[in-house]
């Protein structure tokens, strides 16, 4: 079963449920600026930008621009993977698609793309005009590798989302769990809370989180790196994911498994 | 040649919590099948029929590979439901609700481009079959190409529903209830078009139904399961005059007298329904001359007023009840 027809249907399935639904297209375009303002806030409301720039070495409008960005591109890659079985239950489409011979695998690896699509795309519309404004016309390249290194970054947490998915929807009411899932990740990939800051079991548990060492990039090349850096942490977030491949496979087949053992609700 | 669904001695025991407060439950099992055995050909519609949680759905959740069953075999297209799941699913086209089950943002003709994917139909492929079936299910006309699934009435959802079970052209297709909650035309059209991918097609259609008129019009063959056993096979016919000496006295009363206490006192099978007043009263026997004055006598003497009386044929309805009661 060609993973190209899967990926199409995804695609016209995601853009029909965002284009159709006005209130999901407006979130989608307002969200990284609201979340971006919203830190930014606090930050400024609790502590001053230049404390922040002797710690963390880089603005603080460019760094959580940057970081509601990437979060918000790889969360939703994630979010798709981890909320749809629940979804799909719910509507009752669930039954159709276990009963159905498609390859679950890569059902789920097409997910994630077309609304990360989607949200790529809103890198020119949140982060370009910041980088512009700091950076000039370097800003327009600098948004072009960010955008690029998120889509990295959000592809590499496709295993180890379908992973977590698999294991997470065996029990019930997983919508529980999910919820504290999420903002788990959020920690840590370290995008708010940079990787080096955190204490030494947070930092173990962020380096086993492929899109950890794509967010840890961005982060230095905002700073200014050394070019050896960008193949080593690449290297590790695309190793990772690969290792996620198999745990995932075996974790959706679990899902499936126990799905059928229970027995499908057809509602 | 290999039967299309064959099934051996299914066993399917369901855990239940029995809550007996906030903190405390026990657990009980629910035998929902008690070895159940059957077999389906293609070219036929066996319909599977029994009132609500006699074990149709769990039957054909089995088939469909949605459900593993405790005990016995069952084989689709000759694979067994358990250890080939993959090759049954795709020998199979199913039909479990017919209200829910699509992505109400896409239209019609998106849904089904949707679900052909899961099967492997993409492009020109895709794109034949679902003008194709649009139109066989006179979605078309309805709509289907434009209408999101959201605005679509009941009717147009259960063609839909029947569209993605036949999307992959499958050679064996399991309906659970599909025309349940329909307008009669829509019924219609879903059961005319049963018989004939059966009868033209060469499918075979395993259709669970607890509609009896539904069940005669559309079944060659019914399997008449209750409580989680099969109670009776055969063709509508068959069955009927498996039961020659029944007949069944129909009384249409009026009055105010009490119906229970009448029928209390009845030593034959039964059963009535009530509607503005008037009570249609059933009862199975096997001479009904007699004992048919004997039974008008006991209502009049019991204050009701008989608006017509007659004896008449058993119907598929009579046929369940007689076998039905019998097993339990």
């Amino acid at each position: 079963m060609s993973f190209i027809v899967l990926l199409k249907a995804e695609y016209m399935l995601v853009y029909s449920e965002v284009m159709r639904r006005k209130s999901a297209l407006m979130a989608i375009i307002i969200y990284p600026y609201l979340f971006a303002g919203l830190t930014l806030f606090v930050g400024f409301s609790a502590g001053s930008p230049q404390s922040f720039v002797e710690r963390v070495g880089i603005d603080p409008i460019v760094f959580m621009v940057t970081a509601s960005y990437m979060i918000m591109a790889i969360t939703t890659g994630v979010d798709d993977i981890l909320w749809r079985p629940l979804s799909d239950s719910w509507i009752g489409t669930l039954v159709y698609i276990i009963a159905s011979p498609v390859n679950k695998l890569k059902l789920f690896m097409a997910m994630p793309i077309p609304r990360l699509t989607l949200l790529l795309m809103m890198g020119f519309t949140s982060i370009l005009p910041i980088y512009v404004a700091f950076y000039g016309l370097y800003g327009v390249s600098l948004t072009i590798v960010v955008v690029a290194l998120s889509a990295i970054g959000a592809l590499v947490m496709t295993p180890l989302g379908i992973a977590i998915s698999g294991l997470m929807h065996v029990a019930s009411e997983s919508w529980r769990i999910l919820s504290i899932v999420r903002p788990l990740l959020f920690v840590f990939l370290g995008a708010y809370y940079p990787r080096m800051f955190m204490p030494l079991v947070l930092r173990l548990i962020s380096y086993s989180i492929p899109s950890s060492y794509t967010v840890e990039l961005v982060q230095r090349l905002l700073i200014g790196i050394a070019s050896i850096d960008i193949v080593v942490l690449l290297g590790l977030s695309i190793a990772l994911a690969a290792i996620y491949v198999p745990l995932g496979r075996k974790s959706i087949n679990y899902w499936e498994k126990k799905k059928v053992r229970e027995g499908v609700k057809a509602h | 040649m290999t039967k299309a669904i064959e099934v051996r001695d299914i066993i399917k025991r369901y855990r239940v919590k029995k809550r007996l407060g906030i903190l405390k439950s026990i657990t009980e099992f629910i035998d929902a099948l008690k070895g159940v055995s059957f077999s389906v050909d293609y070219g036929e519609v066996v319909g599977l029929l029994g009132p609500n949680g006699a074990g149709k759905t769990t039957t054909i959740k089995i088939l469909s590979t949605l459900l593993l069953p405790d005990d016995g075999e069952a084989y689709v297209a000759g694979y067994n439901v358990v250890e080939e799941q993959n090759e049954v699913r795709k020998r199979i086209g199913i039909m479990l609700s017919v209200e829910k089950g699509f992505y109400g943002k896409l239209t019609g003709r998106e849904n089904l481009e949707y679900f052909a994917a899961l099967y492997g139909l993409d492009g020109k492929r895709s794109r034949e079959r679902i003008d194709y079936l649009l139109k066989l299910l006179e979605l078309d006309k309805l709509g289907g190409d434009y209408k999101l699934f959201e605005e679509f009435s009941l009717g147009m959802k259960a063609r839909l529903s029947l569209a993605r079970a036949l999307l992959s052209d499958a050679p064996i297709l399991l309906l659970d209830e599909p025309t349940l909650g329909l307008d009669p035309p829509s019924a219609r059209k879903i059961r005319e078009l049963v018989k004939d991918l059966a009868h033209r097609e060469n499918k075979a259609i395993l259709y669970t139904t607890h509609n009896m008129f539904e069940a005669e019009l559309v079944c060659d063959k019914i399997l008449l399961i209750n409580k989680g056993r099969i109670v009776a096979d055969g063709t509508p016919q068959e069955l009927k005059s498996r039961i020659p000496k029944l007949k069944v006295i129909t009384l249409d009363i009026r009055g105010k007298g009490s119906i229970d206490k009448v029928l209390k006192d009845l030593e034959e099978k039964y059963e009535f329904k009530e509607e503005n007043g008037i009570y249609e009263v059933r009862i199975h026997v096997h001479r009904p001359e007699e004992v048919f004055n004997e039974t008008v006598r006991k209502f009049i003497n019991n204050g009701f007023e008989i608006l017509s009386a007659r004896i008449e044929e058993p119907t598929l309805e009579d046929v369940f009840i007689y076998f039905s009661e019998g097993s339990s």
